[in-house]
């Protein structure tokens, strides 16, 4: 056995793990070697020692501290959980609200911004006789066959029927005068 | 719930108690904290070095308990699992304090403030004698490489068997023996004055 192969053997050999064959091996070499014995037995004394170094205990207050923390962390918790029931952030009540308030305002826009026909120009509807009289050229289509063509001179303009209608309708029956 | 009131009136292992923790009882758990608390302690204490911060650490670990029970499978110890926490923690503190680079004068412990090492003195009495030799172990052992002071307060100090040492630092059995048997040799190295 060499100084390497002891040195590997020391803790075993403390700790009895050695076998029979090994420790005797290694007992033969303590005894030719009794520097090698001190060491042994100086490593033996320093794994005693270190077994009976004070032992520290936790303060009183550990556990109270402890219990602190936990408190502490799972309330935490708990308020960065999002809580149950809530729609978009909204409570169902203020969501409902809110879906009331929406559905209203939408109604009420297109309402007040709905196209009414009463509110068109129909003037601006009919082209001009000068625009008419000016048709584009095109070999296959006659002045008379153009403005045949052209809806806003035919009588089923039901636009024009309208106007003329409403020129005509009486409204003498209708409107009553309240005498004072 | 309260820590102190419930304290040793259980008759179960760390596992069954790990496990009834799992379900719910939270009497387990007072339970465990109150058999863990002053051998991590104890543990940490000899990598920090600070009383206050290897307390601290503790709470880290028993509070880490609480919010991760449901992490711990019955495949290892239980105490190889709340020790590797512990031992986690507490390498996480001494990079962070490494990065600091700052160290105050007043939360310099006992053992850090530098000083003359006396030599043995013949007429000290046997009680402070020993006191002294304890000191120099402690003093030696925070001189170790990480892996070997690891491993030497494990076994050394907190008594744990070689298979629970090589669970919770998490290298092969030889190796933590080769490791443990290297330490106690740079130990006797550092205290080679003390005869």
């Amino acid at each position: 056995m060499d100084r390497y192969q002891f040195e590997d053997l020391i803790s075993e050999y403390i700790e009895n793990e050695l076998s029979l064959s090994k420790r005797k091996e290694f007992e033969s070499y303590l005894e030719n070697n009794p520097d090698a014995l001190e060491l042994v037995n100086a490593i033996r004394l320093n794994i005693e020692k270190a077994g009976t170094l004070p032992k520290i205990k936790t303060s009183s207050k550990f556990n109270d501290r402890l219990l602190n923390r936990i408190k502490l962390e799972t309330d935490d918790r708990k308020s960065r959980l999002p809580i149950k029931g809530l729609i978009f952030g909204f409570t169902p009540i203020h969501a409902s609200m809110m879906t009331g308030l929406l559905i209203a305002f939408v109604f009420i826009n297109i309402q007040l911004f709905k196209p009414s026909l009463d509110m068109i120009d129909s003037k601006n509807l009919y082209t001009t006789n000068e625009e008419l009289t000016d048709p584009v050229p095109n070999p296959s289509l006659n002045i008379q066959d153009f403005h045949k063509t052209h809806l806003a001179d035919t009588q089923d303009d039901s636009m024009l029927t309208d106007s003329v209608n409403r020129s005509k309708k009486d409204f003498s029956k209708k409107i009553q005068f309240v005498n004072d | 719930m309260s820590l102190d009131k419930q304290h040793s009136t259980f008759v179960y292992t760390d596992e069954q108690l790990i496990g009834r923790f799992q379900s719910g009882d939270e009497g387990a758990y007072i339970e465990l904290v109150n058999r863990y608390k002053d051998r991590l302690i104890n543990f940490v204490y000899q990598f920090l070095g600070d009383i206050e911060q290897a307390e601290d650490v503790v709470q880290d670990t028993m509070l880490k308990l609480y919010e991760k029970k449901h992490y711990y499978r019955e495949i290892a110890k239980f105490s190889t699992w709340i020790y590797t926490i512990a031992r986690n923690l507490a390498n996480t503190e001494l990079r962070k304090r490494k990065r600091r680079k700052t160290t105050y004068l007043s939360r310099m412990t006992r053992e850090e403030r530098e000083y003359e090492i006396p030599a043995v003195q013949p007429n000290l009495d046997q009680n402070l004698q020993n006191e002294f030799i304890r000191e120099r172990i402690q003093e030696a052992i925070k001189k170790l490489p990480e892996h070997s002071k690891s491993v030497i307060i494990l076994r050394d100090i907190q008594e744990l068997s070689y298979d629970d040492i090589s669970n919770i630092v998490g290298v092969p059995l030889g190796t933590v023996k080769s490791r443990i048997n290297r330490a106690r040799l740079q130990l006797q190295a550092e205290l080679q004055d003390l005869k």
